[in-house]
């Protein structure tokens, strides 16, 4: 470990125990020490805690440490003063209801069914109650009389819990119970049920570093640690950040040398502002939104025919355009077919809820099927807008948090009366639907309106020629105007069937399902929402309107948060609260809890503008920190939850494919329509029989092979292997977080597919005619794909290995076609085959980097 | 660090902040060798799996009652299943006791039955609901309703991989995939690179067995020196940025694909067998899988699913005579081949043999249109056959029965949680403990439930 520094001696203040103690320590191997304080331990794991003098902290594991300092911590750990380190007040929210949730819930929760010996710790009232013997699990200020600390440590395995030596609370988290007893044991609401309101500005050391309040919150978080934030990123750092994160496109050399040599004090707010007002940014913001909408060009299950949905896709990208505030984006998706203004276009925003799967399969029960659609629709509901994991109340009450069974058929009656069937026959859109122009292809509309024009004016200038022009060219002109004509009517009448939300005349009748099993109906139920949640108005209807507006009301504790959250996740790689799926009792308290309502209560105010928001978080210090940072600052904290450096993190392959592509110069920009078929492997859509009409995978032979990826054809029971080898969703569910892994197909892909060959040969051929020297070819190749020019020691890297390439292909012309001669276009057959080889494996090189695949 | 955040740290416990596993999967190689939680009796897994819902009637679990009241009702109360189904419909194939165990097993798998006494059939199965998809998901993923990952996924969460260099879960399923597509094998919240890889194995070349496997522009010794360079690269790049794991983790995964891309066209390579061995298993596509599984079962890969085929082939509402007699046929020899070859390589004592579908089926005929037999059987989940062979599974047993028609598990009734905590304990785990934090909740395969079945272990 590079962390122990041997020249220091140590003297180690253990806070654990009453007493201070100093000693010599040793690791395994040899007398390597460190000064430190030890600052907590962890029997269970082994893990230690110090902080070094310069206030850094650092997690080990006591595998580190030599025998006689294992020993010597465990009876640290066993000591009965250990609990002394712990202050007085533990807080309810962040410390002491995780405690009793993870060990306790299961089976004294809110889960009435399951709940054993009839104790709740949930509530207080529960918790304090006395059983028949006058016993009581928590006594208020007394933790001798408190048979739940008794019960949690004690010996005798019949008597301990949790039963069957299951993991219980560990050593510092008894202690933090022991205390909170001893301060009476107040319970408070779980934070993410409280409506966030704007904290105060917290004092900060440093007065010079903060651009906002946002700012603020996070140094103050840095300066209780002792940390300090990193410098301002470089500038090519910034904008390729900035332009994927806002675009998911990097920056032309042009823009990095705008904004490079720009020193207006402005000269990045306006970068931002540009970025924000491009088309690219509604089709970046579009990703994630359609991984929740579980967005997809097929049915679904074993039929998994093509259906079409784009047009509601295309919606969701003007509507990100257009910054639609988020409360009417809610509102039109949830219940734009009953707002008393609808039109075709708000009803085309509830395509949001028929993106579901629909079975073609025959013999199966359609009302099954129906209900499944109706409980899918609840529970991407609540976890998109609410972050609950409402569909653990399906089968029976939630374990963790409090929404009771019934409270999951009230909210899923909203969307029970839905006129539609779950089943469908061959066609591809099921009812309801809403027919619509293929407006959507604005640039066609226009190319089509232009053509007309041109044909007009030549008709004019004919007309007005003198001499009289001949009567033939007069009317060849009059035919190819009534031409344009014709084509703009005929494309002007084009239109698409999109499936939509619409509710039956008479309502239908929900209950309850017993297990949540199908064909086991229990009470009837009425739409609601919640019970522990602000309660809707008296006098709304039971529809899905006043279901939208609830969610968007300033009372609901959670939509904001929760939607600030996922764009802080995007932005940051990591989400102030790391579940974006569950803001319940089980998630993990946010790590910056103040920041987050700062957030929450700043988004709504500024009238829920997406663009807004996002302007805010970008032009932030915390936002344009350097990635770069101490190793020791990594180690402390490897997910950059403290937010000390600027965020790093893999990128989407949406992004991969975007950046790829403008990198070439092959990228085709074209806002919206039909899904694009781009190479894939060969294996895609290798279906046999009965898996639906869309088979044999053939890519485009158009420009739909050099299109975005937010476009590529996703067809749901075989989604493109090049999103979903990098960690993309199937898009059957609603996913609100990608995982990010790092595995060797996505290293094959990179490697082996067929646009990253193509793109980096076309790459080759853009350098070697934008420049001349090696050097300058090669700089630019670094320019093009990661904004910023290689140092001596890269440039001498690839210098020498484009030279030994140059000297491989020029003797082996057969290797050399064969890096040529991979998918289309061809290349120029000007260019010499080797050379343009041995360039074009030093870009592929250069699309492989990890700098490249990284957005930092 | 205040005194809060230290408390914040140790009541979360220190695990905390590593985000339940996110980092690692960054950091450390997912597939690297790990240590179960006591001595496993197997290392790997192969799952012979008879998609759409085998008669557990006509194979392993002989019902005499029914030749008694053959043509005429049932006498006791019928169970609901998918569709209607009439009289009682004896099994049409000849039952034998096989091995010093006497273990009955029907004619289907006469080949199989060389190895009885090796064998322990659990005839005493149930699952949830008469239907494929749920069903499906329950026996591979452990829930019918709510998307989880797989067995196999789980396994190597638990245990990691034995070779580097392959993919540490492969599904083979000739001609497509089956119902449920990859949800049969996903790795749901687990991290991705456990999920199973599939492999169509009607296709020869391994291009199409393995996605980018082939560089379509570079040999291996051009590729080797990219990756040379690639390293270089990196390395340069990172000593500018701090001591980032995810620089490691990613020179990683390319050098691991580098290696697959060698090593994969080897394992998939059965044409390097021995003629012997070849026509051992037969020279047809559920042979050649089966011996490609064995040839990746020896290179480490720790779990193999081989599905009959795409769709639901073992789905038999129809004609159930010929049409069990084709499938059963194509697999009862490279089953029984596999067996044999395992045991002659030292292989079966630290392997796990998994016979099963999702379901079984009825004992009585299904009836189509107007109430004709259809000569078939429906869905079943009230009781059905699985067995399992291989290290620590004690051979020539039976565990649990039917009733005297063998509609439905009436003694030591055995559920899918009760089989894969079997299935974990085997491989070296308390299936109570293999658990993974999601969404702020520690999630199992076993979900609540499941005992571990010793009446059947060694």
């Amino acid at each position: 470990m590079s962390k122990w520094n041997p020249t220091i001696n140590i003297a180690l203040a253990m806070l654990l125990g009453t007493s201070v103690q100093a000693r010599t320590w040793t690791s395994t191997d040899g007398p390597k020490t460190f000064e430190a304080e030890l600052k907590a331990y962890d029997p269970a794991t082994g893990e230690f805690t110090v902080t070094l003098p310069d206030g850094t902290a650092m997690k080990f594991n006591q595998e580190k440490l030599s025998a006689a300092d294992i020993t010597f911590l465990k009876e640290q750990g066993k000591q009965p003063g250990a609990s002394a380190a712990v202050p007085h007040a533990p807080d309810f929210a962040t410390q002491i209801r995780p405690i009793l949730s993870t060990y306790c819930f299961a089976c004294h929760g809110p889960d009435e069914a399951k709940r054993k010996a009839d104790l709740r710790l949930d509530t207080r009232a529960g918790a304090i109650a006395r059983n028949e013997d006058g016993e009581a699990a928590v006594v208020p200020g007394n933790v001798a009389s408190s048979t739940m600390l008794a019960r949690l440590t004690t010996s005798d395995k019949d008597e301990r819990m949790p039963p069957k030596a299951k993991p219980g609370p560990n050593a510092a988290e008894q202690a933090l119970l022991r205390q909170w007893i001893a301060d009476g044991a107040p319970y408070t609401e779980h934070w993410a049920f409280v409506a966030p309101r704007r904290p105060a500005n917290p004092a900060v050391k440093d007065t010079a570093w903060a651009h906002s309040d946002l700012d603020r919150h996070v140094l103050a978080s840095l300066e209780a640690r002792g940390l300090k934030p990193q410098a301002e990123a470089a500038r090519e750092a910034l904008i390729r950040r900035v332009s994927l994160d806002l675009t998911g496109i990097p920056p032309t050399l042009v823009e990095i040398d705008a904004f490079v040599a720009d020193r207006a004090a402005d000269a990045y707010e306006r970068v931002v502002d540009r970025l924000l007002a491009s088309p690219r940014y509604g089709e970046r913001l579009a990703t994630p939104w359609l991984d929740a909408a579980r967005y997809a060009d097929s049915h679904g299950f074993q039929q998994d025919d093509e259906r079409s949905m784009w047009r509601w896709r295309d919606w969701v990208i003007e509507a990100y355009n257009a910054d639609m505030p988020f409360d009417r984006f809610t509102l039109l998706q949830t219940a734009g077919d009953l707002l008393p203004d609808a039109s075709p276009e708000t009803i085309l925003a509830t395509g949001f809820h028929r993106n579901h799967r629909i079975s073609a399969e025959g013999g199966i029960d359609a009302e099954e099927f129906r209900l499944e659609s109706v409980f899918d629709r609840a529970e991407t509901t609540a976890t998109v807008w609410l972050g609950l994991t409402m569909n653990c109340a399906r089968c029976h009450d939630h374990k963790y948090d409090p929404i009771l069974q019934k409270d999951f058929y009230r909210f899923a009656a909203y969307f029970d009366s839905i006129d539609e069937s779950g089943i469908r026959s061959s066609a591809r859109s099921v009812a309801p639907v809403v027919r619509l122009p293929r407006s959507a292809n604005a640039e066609r509309t226009t190319a089509l309106a232009a053509a007309v024009t041109a044909a007009e004016n030549e008709l004019a200038t004919l007309k007005s020629a003198t001499p009289p022009t001949a009567a033939a060219m007069l009317a060849a002109a009059q035919s190819s105007l009534t031409a344009a004509k014709k084509a703009r009517d005929a494309y002007a009448r084009e239109v698409t069937e999109v499936m939509v939300l619409k509710d039956r005349a008479k309502p239908r009748e929900t209950y309850v399902l017993e297990r949540g099993q199908y064909g086991h109906r229990g009470e009837r139920v009425e739409a609601g929402t919640p019970g522990f949640l602000p309660p809707l108005p008296a006098d709304a209807p039971a529809n899905r309107l006043a279901l939208a507006r609830w969610l968007v009301d300033p009372a609901n504790p959670l939509t904001a948060r929760v939607q600030v959250n996922r764009m802080w996740e995007m932005l940051f790689g990591t989400g102030l609260v790391v579940t974006l799926e569950n803001f319940g009792g089980q998630a993990e308290p946010p790590s910056n809890a103040a920041l987050l309502d700062w957030l929450a209560v700043e988004f709504r105010e500024q009238g829920w503008s997406t663009k807004r928001l996002l302007r805010t978080i970008v032009t932030s210090a915390t936002y344009r920190q350097s990635a770069a940072a101490p190793a020791e600052l990594i180690a402390r904290d490897p997910a950059n939850r403290l937010l000390a450096r600027g965020p790093r993190f893999c990128m989407t392959p949406e992004m991969i494919r975007d950046q790829t592509l403008a990198a070439s110069g092959l990228l085709v920009e074209r806002l919206g329509g039909p899904a694009i078929r781009p190479y894939e492997p060969a294996s895609s859509w290798d279906g046999g029989e009965g898996s639906g009409n869309l088979n044999n995978y053939t890519p485009a032979t158009d420009d739909g092979l050099w299109r975005r990826g937010v476009y590529v054809i996703w067809k749901r029971t075989q989604p493109p292997p090049s999103m979903t080898t990098f960690d993309a969703p199937s898009r059957e569910f609603c996913s609100v977080r990608r995982l990010r892994t790092n595995t060797p197909l996505q290293a094959l892909a990179m490697f082996n597919d067929v646009t990253t060959s193509v793109a980096a040969r076309m790459l080759a051929v853009r350098i070697m005619g934008e420049a001349a020297t090696p050097e300058e070819r090669l700089i630019l190749a670094m320019r093009h794909v990661v904004a910023r020019r290689p140092d001596a020691n890269e440039l001498r890297i690839l210098t020498a290995g484009l030279k030994r390439r140059l000297a491989r292909y020029a003797t082996d012309p057969t290797a050399a076609k064969t890096v040529l001669a991979v998918g289309n276009p061809p290349p120029p057959p000007t260019f010499p085959p080797a050379e343009l080889a041995a360039y074009a494996q030093t870009c592929a090189l250069i699309l492989n980097l990890d700098e490249a695949l990284t957005r930092e | 660090m205040s005194r809060r955040d230290f408390l914040l740290r140790a009541g979360m416990g220190l695990g905390a902040l590593s985000m339940g596993g996110f980092a690692d999967a960054q950091t450390a190689s997912p597939l690297a060798a790990r240590v179960p939680h006591f001595a496993p009796k197997v290392k790997r897994v192969v799952h012979f799996f008879l998609n759409g819902g085998p008669s557990h009637l006509d194979t392993f679990d002989p019902k005499p009652m029914l030749a008694k009241h053959a043509g005429k009702p049932l006498p006791g109360e019928y169970l609901r299943t998918e569709r209607k189904t009439g009289a009682a419909f004896p099994s049409p194939f000849r039952f034998e006791k096989y091995g010093r165990s006497g273990l009955e097993i029907s004619e289907l798998f006469a080949k199989t039955a060389a190895h009885a006494d090796d064998i322990a059939v659990i005839r005493s199965m149930y699952a949830q609901v008469p239907n494929h998809e749920p069903s499906l998901m329950l026996m591979n993923c452990g829930d019918s309703v709510q998307a989880r990952p797989s067995f196999g996924a789980w396994t190597l969460y638990g245990l990691g991989s034995e070779n580097q260099n392959l993919p540490g879960f492969v599904a083979m399923c000739p001609g497509g995939m089956p119902v449920k597509d990859s949800e049969n094998w996903q790795a749901g919240f687990l991290p991705g690179a456990f999920q199973g890889t599939f492999v169509d194995p009607q296709n020869r070349e391994v291009e199409k067995l393995i996605e980018n496997i082939r560089s379509p522009h570079a040999s291996a010794e051009i590729q080797r020196r990219q990756l040379g360079l690639l390293r270089e690269l990196n390395a340069a790049h990172r000593s500018a940025r701090g001591d980032d794991p995810q620089f490691e983790a990613r020179i990683q995964s390319f050098e691991l694909a580098f290696r697959m891309q060698i090593e994969a066209s080897d394992a998939f390579d059965i044409s390097r067998e021995p003629e012997s061995i070849r026509a051992m298993y037969g020279d047809h596509v559920h042979g050649r899988q089966t011996l490609m599984a064995r040839r990746l079962l020896e290179r480490g890969v720790r779990v193999v699913q081989l599905w009959h085929g795409a769709g639901q082939p073992w789905d038999h509402h129809e004609n159930i005579d010929a049409n069990i007699r084709k499938h059963s046929g194509e697999i009862d020899g490279p089953i029984a081949a596999l067996m044999a070859d395992l045991k002659q390589r030292g292989m079966f004592e630290d392997t796990l043999i998994l016979w099963g579908g999702e379901f079984g089926r009825t004992p009585t005929v299904e009836l189509g249109d107007a109430g004709k037999s259809k000569l078939g059987r429906d869905h079943n989940h009230y009781g059905f056959s699985v067995w399992l062979a291989g290290g620590g599974v004690k051979g020539g047993t039976v565990l649990g029965a039917t009733d005297e028609f063998g509609f439905r598990a009436v003694e030591k009734r055995a559920s899918v949680h009760d089989l894969h905590a079997t299935m974990l304990h085997l491989l070296g785990f308390d299936h109570e403990r293999l658990t993974y934090r999601h969404a702020g909740r520690d999630f199992r395969l076993t979900d609540v439930s499941g005992d571990v079945m010793t009446d059947i272990l060694t």
